[in-house]
């Protein structure tokens, strides 16, 4: 029987697209020692240390231990994970896992990328080399066909994509650490972006950010002496899928992983009617048009009603669920930390930590994942333990 | 510390990879060049035809063995054109944009295959079109074999 673990500190860098200030040591010691100064404990607390990066993207091989030191991993449980773009939940997830297994106490799991030091687009480029590295055109070129099956199957227009691009940008004004600011962003001036792949502008995407980000896990009786309001881990589940875009029949309409693991996170918690049960939700949208269509997977409309949701303002930060108070993906995007910010963003919500973007009174918080073709993660946290 | 100039190391690095291509990769790569026919693997199980061919099914996790010609023809399931440009591994150098691509199901598997549309502009696209292979005068056993797929009118 897992044991019970809460999230008792949050700590992440100040993500800009080019942190020359530090290099990839410096920016993983700059969360770490932010997330344990937040929890008010030292690195002799932590039993277990876990990294999550795409080392691909840097050019560097083994980044879990030329950062050793300053992830204060050195004669520690110490490993890394890289799933891509769910690197981020699913470092985070195994921080969960590690603490409620039993075998460790309090566990610290980072997720860092510092894509200015290489080249993201050529890890992207080294795919599959029989088959999609042929043709693939990164993130950008997968999501532009995958959209064009959504929009036809749901008439979403880009002007409701285009509202996502700006719900984000805006909100990224009240988050201090976000990388993209952009606080008079219209939806004119995303639709007047160039088209980067068809139908996506530029300003519907995800930037390339420098970043890291760091959660501390402990079990159930250190974390009420650690935490005033710890944030409960409710669920934690993760599916992956096939391998070749090919076989994800209509992947943004029927992302059978998210809908999966939302379907088992939800039960295991009992939430029927997630817009009304859920405060507020940290979701992975690298490309505005996927945040309408995880609207849909999520539960939180009926299906081709996700226009709708953002037309009428349900998501904004004064709607009945605010969706990325942080500015999400689409605002910061340093990969393996992508989805950690996700999950510090929502326990900062539920520590009532979250400053200028603090939705008030969050008891229940919703997290996703999101990576490579298809790969989901979903994590619920609670202020009760449950 | 006293602030100090910040520097960048430039580095360059030029690599060679040999890629196995293994047995079923072997098998469809060695018809495409010498009878130009597009070849994929059924499941005993589900009945579900992949292409590429591998070794298992996904869903049944049963080995597949059963080979099948599909078409060279299909129909389109998503479509884009690509106006940025990104770096080809490939070609180790940045492809020329614009280009039109595809998800495009071959008639007779279930599998749809990512590849190129000779068509780049979107507006002549639309899911349902059909299409159909051309192919390399002088095929190589790999999936350049086919150049791009043309729009059947």
């Amino acid at each position: 029987m897992a044991r019970r673990v809460a999230i008792v500190g949050t700590g992440q860098t100040k993500h800009r697209s080019q942190r020359d200030d530090v290099n990839m040591m410096e920016i993983v010691y700059e969360a770490a020692t932010a997330a344990l100064q937040d929890a008010e404990l030292s690195i002799q607390d932590i039993d277990a240390v876990l990294l999550g990066n795409m080392e691909m993207f840097e050019g560097r091989a083994l980044p879990e231990m030329w950062c050793g030191e300053g992830a204060g991993g050195v004669y520690k449980h110490c490993l890394k994970i890289a799933t891509g773009g769910t690197s981020g939940t699913s470092v985070a997830i195994s921080g969960f896992q590690h603490a409620a297994s039993g075998l460790f106490n309090i566990v610290m799991a980072i997720g860092f990328e510092k894509q200015s030091d290489g080249h993201t687009a050529a890890g992207m480029a080294l795919t599959d080399p029989f088959w999609d590295r042929h043709v693939a055109a990164g993130a950008i070129g997968n999501f532009a066909l995958s959209i064009s099956q959504y929009v036809a199957a749901r008439g979403v227009t880009r002007e409701q994509a285009a509202k996502v691009a700006v719900k984000a940008r805006r909100n990224a004004c009240n988050n201090p650490y976000a990388h993209l600011q952009l606080p008079h962003i219209t939806v004119e001036e995303v639709l007047s972006s160039p088209i980067i792949a068809y139908p996506v502008h530029r300003l519907d995407m995800c930037p390339t950010s420098d970043g890291a980000c760091a959660v501390i896990y402990a079990e159930e009786t250190r974390a009420k002496k650690i935490c005033s309001r710890p944030a409960w881990v409710r669920a934690a589940v993760t599916r992956h899928d096939y391998s070749y875009l090919g076989d994800l029949k209509d992947r943004l309409i029927s992302i059978r992983t998210l809908r999966d693991a939302a379907r088992v996170a939800y039960a295991k918690v009992g939430i029927h009617e997630p817009l009304k049960e859920f405060d507020v939700a940290e979701i992975y949208e690298p490309v505005s048009y996927a945040e309408l269509a995880w609207y849909e997977a999520l539960g939180f409309c009926k299906e081709g009603e996700a226009g709708r949701l953002i037309d009428n303002g349900i998501t904004l930060m004064d709607g009945e669920l605010p969706v990325n108070p942080s500015g999400g993906v689409l605002s910061t995007n340093p990969i393996g930390a992508s989805g950690t910010i996700r999950v510090a963003e929502a326990a900062l919500q539920i520590h009532g930590k979250g400053g200028k973007r603090q939705v008030s009174g969050v008891n229940m918080a919703l997290v996703t994942g999101y990576g490579v073709y298809s790969w989901s993660d979903v994590m619920i946290l609670s202020s009760s333990p449950g | 510390m006293s602030k100090e100039e910040l520097l960048r190391i430039p580095i360059k690095m030029d690599l060679e990879y040999r890629y196995p291509t293994g047995k079923h990769f072997t098998h469809f790569f060695r018809v495409l060049k010498e009878e130009g026919k597009i070849m994929a693997l059924k499941c005993p199980k589900c009945g579900y035809v992949f292409l590429p061919p591998r070794p298992a099914c996904g869903e049944c996790h049963v080995p597949l063995e059963e080979w099948v010609q599909v078409s060279d023809k299909g129909t389109v399931q998503a479509f884009t054109a690509i106006h940025f440009k990104f770096f080809d591994a490939n070609l180790g150098r940045v492809r020329p944009v614009p280009f039109g691509s595809a998800l495009i199901r071959l008639d007779g598997a279930d599998s749809s295959l990512n590849h190129y549309l000779e068509e780049n502009d979107v507006t002549k696209m639309h899911i349902g079109m059909r299409v159909q292979a051309v192919f390399r005068e002088n095929r190589q056993g790999n999936i350049g074999d086919i150049l791009y797929f043309r729009t059947i009118r």
